[in-house]
């Protein structure tokens, strides 16, 4: 055994490939216009990227996807990061389909897994509340059973794609106790169901994030992923599992920042010469390594230690400090040396400050991974 | 991709059985490891010489270097081995200080003539010279083409050179060493960078007066942060040349050529840092994870009145995490650099990423466990005085070029601007 950091030759042609469907379908000047969208896609990019199997790509082929590696999913995410491509990717191929796959019965993952691969179901997880926790106890929502099923109350809010959705998957208490992650449960919701109203939450640093009512939906009994009360232990192993896929993207966003600003540093001119030959703005460059470095390398340590079923618990929490920091401040570095053109909404350089600010709690932010890092490091 | 740290193969394994039966007959008795470098005794100096000697007529002092001129002529697998059951026993190859070796071997061999190469290595390779390397002078550190110490032709004797002049801030445990790596200035009219030449000289030279520097700093942080400090440089000297007569035969490369010969060591030194796969100056054989940060995390999980301080004080889990982190990171950059994913500036990028993790990593321990850190007594300093040197070694940043300098590198490194 050695260590090789190389990409598998299957990986290297899914991030060509990944890279090639930026340049030539989602180009700068879309990925503007996307970032407009309530749902930040249109139809021909859905039905192009499910054509690849990209909707498709963590889900075993048994259930109608091409059953990859979560390393083989960062290196997608990765490139699409570079974009950063919008759009409900994440949310349906990656995290949709984890909670499926980890709390679903055989009858839900076969009714369900099929459509999200070929882009017929768009998932999203729908956890987050007004009092903004990813713990337990910020699962409040109430599921109150009755003789058809179950009806859902309350309001779930800043979750991603909500929009684009045809199905949320939401998160809501069916019991309380004295411990606060039992008596979760996962409900599969039809997005057009009565009661449940979608807002798109302003604010340009919002970018799609959105204000999900949920008043009185009535749900089946059919709709619950998974065990009654029991539904915790699988939504935290489909976050834990997605949140390195989350972080590779994050790591495109470092690097096509540090790339185009170095080469920015080669070809704007000021006081005679390329800006990149003050020190200032080397120093600026220069630390956008130690962030894009530590990003790249604490992600992809994680998903190694995942798809080899090695305890991956610190290395999921370092990658997603890590990462959450570097996109924000690599963003901040990239728009400092670029100055006044930065601030340009057309300039992709904002495009990452919006997806950087946008991402930087989802799933967790640094000083939730921080404090959970704590924990297993004093345990 | 794979993450696992490198096994040894089977035959491997089987060499270093031989490897440590060879040690247990010719290690000297009654060697003992400070942790801090300055407390190393004469005496036991001297048992590392002794036990540089013995291991060069072996030709492991230097595995890989060229049979012929002293070395093993081993490859980098059986290189690995010898120096892995070495560094078990708490020693480096050599056991000593030796920048002056690190640098003058290679440059000799890329710059050296045929006869120089076979004069002038084996003292070094096979017999355990001390070898300093003698580049920084008090006008001349970050700035190192800007040396003041003269070395003239003889104005008679033609093939000699005279030196004057002062270096600073050389050296190691302990003086005087056998052989200087030197640095000099050859002609007073030619242009900077031109006007350099570089000797591999006796050190014993008359004119040469040695003078120990007071310094609190044990040596670089990547020196005391391992498992043992014989990386560390411990003292650190003046060293001034009064007519002192060199003769030419000692000249590496032409006469003004010092210029590249140094940038050829500084080659060298990068290439060793991206190969090993680690910041320069980290004690092969250490730890993953540096030494320091991990004896740390292990006392806030094991020792009972840390764990009670981080209980009543949760405010300081957040320097346990911090070091955790920044810990990772250089262990991650190490790995990146071993995968030879480090592109132009990996090792030097983590070079300096160690160097200013190190002001961090020890500014955080110091929250935790106040001044325990600041005290070596054997009743009260903890593990052995680690967290008192690291405290010192931690602002030695100035040897292998500073923060500042290095982040200059990169820049040039990576093109910016250009």
């Amino acid at each position: 055994m050695a260590i090789d950091l190389n990409l598998s030759e299957s990986e290297e042609m899914l991030r060509k490939g990944a890279l090639d469907f930026l340049r030539r379908d989602a180009p700068n000047k879309v990925i503007q216009v996307l970032q407009g969208t309530d749902t930040g896609y249109t139809e021909d990019l859905w039905r192009k990227t499910a054509g690849m199997g990209w909707l498709g790509i963590i889900i075993p082929e048994q259930y109608g996807g091409t059953g990859n590696s979560l390393t083989s999913a960062g290196v997608l995410f990765e490139a699409l990061g570079t974009g950063p491509l919008p759009g409900p990717y994440f949310s349906s191929g990656i995290l949709g389909s984890l909670l499926v796959l980890e709390a679903g019965n055989e009858k839900q993952k076969k009714s369900v897994l099929p459509d999200v691969a070929e882009g017929k179901k768009i998932l999203t997880l729908a956890l987050t509340e007004p009092e903004y926790s990813w713990e337990p106890r910020g699962i409040q929502l109430s599921a109150e059973k009755n003789k058809d099923g179950f009806v859902l109350n309350g309001i779930k809010l800043f979750v991603m794609d909500a929009q684009a959705a045809t199905h949320l998957i939401v998160a809501a208490r069916t019991a309380k106790g004295t411990d606060p992650a039992k008596g979760i449960s996962l409900f599969l919701v039809d997005r057009k169901s009565e009661g449940v109203s979608v807002r798109r939450l302003p604010g340009f640093l919002a970018d799609s994030t959105f204000e999900v009512k949920l008043d009185s939906v009535k749900v089946p009994r059919s709709a619950v992923l998974g065990d009654i009360d029991g539904g915790w232990p699988a939504l935290k192993q489909s976050i834990d599992k997605a949140i390195p896929v989350l972080c590779a993207y994050k790591v495109g966003g470092c690097q096509a920042l540090f790339d185009m600003t170095l080469q920015y540093s080669r070809t704007r001119i000021q006081f005679g010469m390329p800006i990149g030959r003050f020190q200032r703005v080397q120093d600026m460059i220069i630390e956008m390594i130690d962030h894009l470095d530590a990003a790249r390398w604490s992600t992809y340590e994680a998903l190694w230690k995942l798809d080899t079923q090695r305890p991956a618990a610190e290395s999921i929490h370092l990658a997603k400090t890590i990462s959450s920091e570097a996109y924000w401040e690599v963003c901040n570095l990239a728009i400092r040396v670029f100055s006044g053109i930065g601030y340009s909404v057309d300039h992709p350089a904002s495009f990452h400050l919006r997806a950087s600010r946008r991402l930087y709690s989802y799933l967790g932010e640094p000083s939730y991974h921080r404090q959970q890092l704590g924990q297993l490091l004093m345990a | 991709m794979d993450f696992s740290p490198p096994e040894f193969t089977k035959e491997q394994e089987e060499f270093a059985k031989e490897v440590n039966a060879w040690l247990d007959e010719n290690m000297p008795e009654g060697m003992t490891f400070p942790r801090d470098p300055l407390k190393v005794s004469h005496e036991q100096f001297e048992k590392r010489r002794e036990f540089a000697r013995r291991i060069g007529r072996k030709g492991w002092l230097y595995p890989s270097h060229p049979r012929k001129y002293g070395g093993g002529g081993l490859d980098a697998a059986h290189s690995a081995v010898i120096m892995r059951e070495v560094a078990k026993r708490g020693l480096g190859l050599p056991p000593f200080h030796a920048a002056g070796a690190a640098y003058g071997v290679p440059v000799t061999l890329a710059f050296g003539t045929e006869e120089q190469k076979r004069s002038l290595l084996p003292p070094i390779l096979r017999d355990g010279a001390v070898t300093w390397e003698l580049f920084t002078e008090p006008e001349a550190g970050s700035d190192e083409a800007n040396q003041q110490t003269n070395a003239l032709r003889h104005t008679r004797d033609k093939d000699y050179f005279i030196v004057n002049g002062t270096k600073i801030f050389v050296g190691g445990l302990y003086s005087p060493p056998d052989i200087f790596l030197l640095l000099t200035r050859s002609d007073l009219e030619a242009p900077r960078h031109e006007n350099l030449a570089m000797f591999l000289a006796p050190a014993n030279l008359p004119g040469v007066e040695i003078i120990p520097l007071d310094l609190f700093v044990p040596g670089p942080f990547g020196g005391v942060s391992g498992q043992s400090t014989v990386g560390a440089d411990g003292i650190k000297y003046q060293v001034n040349f009064d007519d002192v007569r060199i003769h030419e035969s000692y000249l590496i490369g032409g006469e003004r050529d010092g210029w590249k010969v140094a940038n050829a060591a500084l080659e060298v030194e990068h290439a060793v840092r991206q190969d090993r796969g680690e910041p320069r100056g980290a004690f092969v054989g250490a730890s993953p994870r540096n030494f320091i940060a991990q004896r740390f995390l292990e006392r806030c999980k094991n020792d009972p009145n840390i764990v009670k301080r981080l209980k009543e004080n949760p405010q300081l889990v957040d320097s346990v995490v911090n070091v955790y982190i920044g810990a990772e990171k250089e262990r991650l950059y190490s790995i990146r650099n071993a995968g030879r994913k480090g592109g132009v500036y990996g090792g030097t990028q983590a070079q300096l990423y160690s160097k200013v993790f190190a002001l961090t990593l020890l500014h955080e321990i110091a929250k935790v466990l106040g001044p325990y850190t600041l005290t070596s007594d054997d009743e009260w300093g903890l593990d052995d005085s680690l967290f008192e040197v690291g405290q010192r070694g931690a602002l030695c940043l100035a040897p292998m070029g500073t923060p500042e300098i290095t982040k200059i590198v990169i820049a040039r490194l990576l093109s910016i601007g250009r």
